[in-house]
């Protein structure tokens, strides 16, 4: 191993973040957060670690594989670090804000740290930034999260964002009313996944005709939820449906612009998801900005209140971003007096000091990277 | 939004891509006159369609430039989906091309008194590593597989392993280099696969391209 290798190389997945970038992230988380605080989501700032069994409880469980494991010293009970943010939030409503008046909204941001990255995001270590409304079951309170992160994303600058709805109960619905068999179930699934019609055609069932229709709707939002409700769905299913168009109407009638899709059969990573979920997308950006939907909080003795909520993946966020423009600093050449230099930070300035007599101080202002120095009383731009 | 970049087609090289350029023509798309010289060294293509432009690339990394989003679309085997299990593709379209299958051969001397019931753990060269671990792990046998590029029926005879697990169409070449077919493993056909993120963030185009091969395919 060389010294350089020794000294500078990361662990597989993580990365130090620099000027501008850092600096970028969180103005840009600032801005998410500061959309959710406009809407009434307050804030709240769970630990890195605890306990595995409150961190894996429900919702948790499907985090198991990507959750990073250490002994406590003090307790000799097993903790995790957080790989998700979103069930340290369910338990902060379920306990801790219990008794606190509903429906509650809460918003958070933080880093989480996975086992593993995956072929999308080979990070190992990345942020959310996300909104949980707790205690309704309101359609209302569907299209307030899904309105309030698509406003949240189009603040921060991202084009073109398209959120693609689903039904993740739906497909479940849909085999037990027809009663395919389980092993039946697993191959239509993986053909589901892959939206592969001739795979689900393969796989003869009672279920498959409705199946593969479902596959078919999937499209822009309008004609997809037209499309479902020609299908010959179960009755509960078509509540679902019909919720799902209430949802979009009340989107296009506030964002216009927003491209809206629907997907029946989405089922990926939503295993706890019991309605209406969703996921950002945004041109030439691989993977999702974000996602989230519809689920049960679990309280104690089996307690369950409606809750929907998002989180939004920083890094997505960021590659969605144009770069940012490099800030304006003015350089205050040695000997600027300290009540001078606080003045024009007042003025709203970035200030760059020059510790040294005897230097040029264009020259020192370029080399430093500022935009600006200040000559005599003037503020002489340069270039 | 609109978004002026044209979409990317990707069709593999070689034995599908004669079968797949009657279907595309079929579907009103005909490359610049360049895709037919094989002096070309170009690898991006224009066609008759502004919005499209194709790319030629090996079968398997069609599949990946799909995955990753640098191509919107493509053509790829399912043996080759299967292998990557790529999350992000979809293959929403079978276009009954290519047609082969995945099979397990041995030499035909070994085959007669093998019982594959029998076997705990087998040692297996391939060009497909994940799809053979997977299926043999599915009836309790330990694979170990040694990854092949190509020429995978030499393996037998020079000695590498016994077993092997390759695409098999007329089975010709198994019978060439003295092998038997002993297990089908899966059928495989070429689909049009696309990109998760570009079939949601640009639904009505890529929508209509595979609207307009299903239609194809359908007519037969």
């Amino acid at each position: 191993m060389t010294e350089l290798e020794r000294r500078a190389l990361l662990p597989a997945g993580l990365r130090d973040g620099l000027p501008p970038e850092a600096a970028f992230e969180a103005n840009t988380v600032e801005r998410l957060l500061a959309v959710f605080t406009g809407f009434g989501y307050e804030r709240v700032k769970p630990p890195l670690i605890e306990f595995e069994d409150s961190l894996l409880a429900g919702a948790g469980a499907g985090m198991s594989p990507h959750t990073f494991r250490l002994m406590d010293p003090i307790s000799q009970r097993m903790m995790g670090l957080r790989a998700d943010m979103t069930p340290q939030i369910a338990r902060i409503a379920a306990f801790r804000l219990g008794q606190a008046p509903r429906p509650l909204r809460l918003s958070y941001a933080g880093e989480v740290l996975r086992v593993k990255g995956d072929q999308l995001r080979p990070e190992r270590q990345f942020g959310q930034v996300g909104a949980e409304l707790i205690g309704s079951a309101a359609a209302a309170a569907d299209s307030e999260v899904i309105l309030m992160a698509a406003g949240a994303l189009t603040a921060a600058g991202v084009e073109g964002l398209t959120v693609d709805l689903s039904l993740p109960a739906l497909v479940t619905t849909v085999l037990t009313k027809h009663a395919v068999a389980e092993a039946d179930r697993v191959g239509l699934r993986q053909a589901l996944e892959r939206r592969d019609s001739a795979a689900i055609r393969a796989i003869a069932t009672p279920a498959t005709d409705v199946l593969d229709a479902l596959l078919r709707a999937a499209g822009p939002a309008r004609a997809a939820i037209k499309a479902l409700t020609q299908i010959a769905l179960p009755r509960e299913a078509l509540a679902e449906c019909r919720r799902m168009e209430e949802v979009v109407a009340a989107i296009e009638a506030v964002s216009p612009n927003l491209t809206i899709t629907v997907d029946p059969v989405e089922n990926r990573g939503f295993d706890y998801e019991t309605g209406l979920c969703f996921v950002f997308f945004a041109p030439g950006v691989r993977g999702e900005l974000g996602r989230g939907g519809r689920y049960l909080a679990n309280g104690l003795d089996q307690a369950t209140e409606p809750a929907t909520g998002f989180s939004l993946f920083t890094d997505s966020v960021l590659r969605a971003l144009p770069a940012p423009r490099p800030p304006r600093r003015l350089y205050l050449p040695h000997g600027t007096p300290a009540s001078e230099s606080g003045k024009w930070r007042r003025q709203g300035w970035t200030t760059v000091s020059g510790l040294d007599a005897g230097v040029d101080a264009k020259a020192e202002a370029r080399r430093l990277k500022c935009t600006d120095v200040l000559i005599g009383a003037d503020v002489v731009a340069l270039d | 939004m609109a978004d002026p970049a044209p979409l990317i087609l990707a069709l593999p090289n070689g034995r599908i891509l004669k079968e797949v350029m009657p279907l595309l023509s079929r579907a009103g798309i005909v490359p610049e006159p360049a895709f037919d010289d094989p002096a070309a060294r170009q690898l991006s293509f224009a066609t008759n369609h502004a919005e499209l432009s194709l790319v030629r690339a090996r079968s398997f990394d069609v599949a990946t430039f799909v995955a990753f989003g640098a191509a919107q679309l493509g053509v790829a085997g399912n043996d080759v989906l299967m292998e990557f299990a790529y999350s992000e593709i979809y293959a929403p379209l079978d276009l009954k091309i290519g047609r082969c299958h995945l099979a397990l051969a041995e030499p035909e001397a070994a085959a007669k008194d093998d019982d594959p019931a029998r076997w705990s753990e087998v040692l297996v060269a391939t060009k497909y590593p994940e799809i053979t671990r997977r299926h043999f792990a599915a009836r309790g046998v330990q694979a170990e597989c040694i990854k092949l590029n190509g020429a995978v029926e030499l393996a037998p005879a020079l000695g590498l392993c016994r077993r092997i697990v390759d695409l098999v169409s007329t089975g010709a070449t198994l019978r060439a280099n003295g092998l038997v077919e002993v297990e089908r493993i899966a059928e495989v056909t070429s689909r049009l696969v696309v990109n998760r993120a570009a079939l949601k963030t640009r639904p009505a185009e890529t929508g209509r391209w595979i609207e307009r091969l299903r239609e194809v395919i359908d007519a037969g």
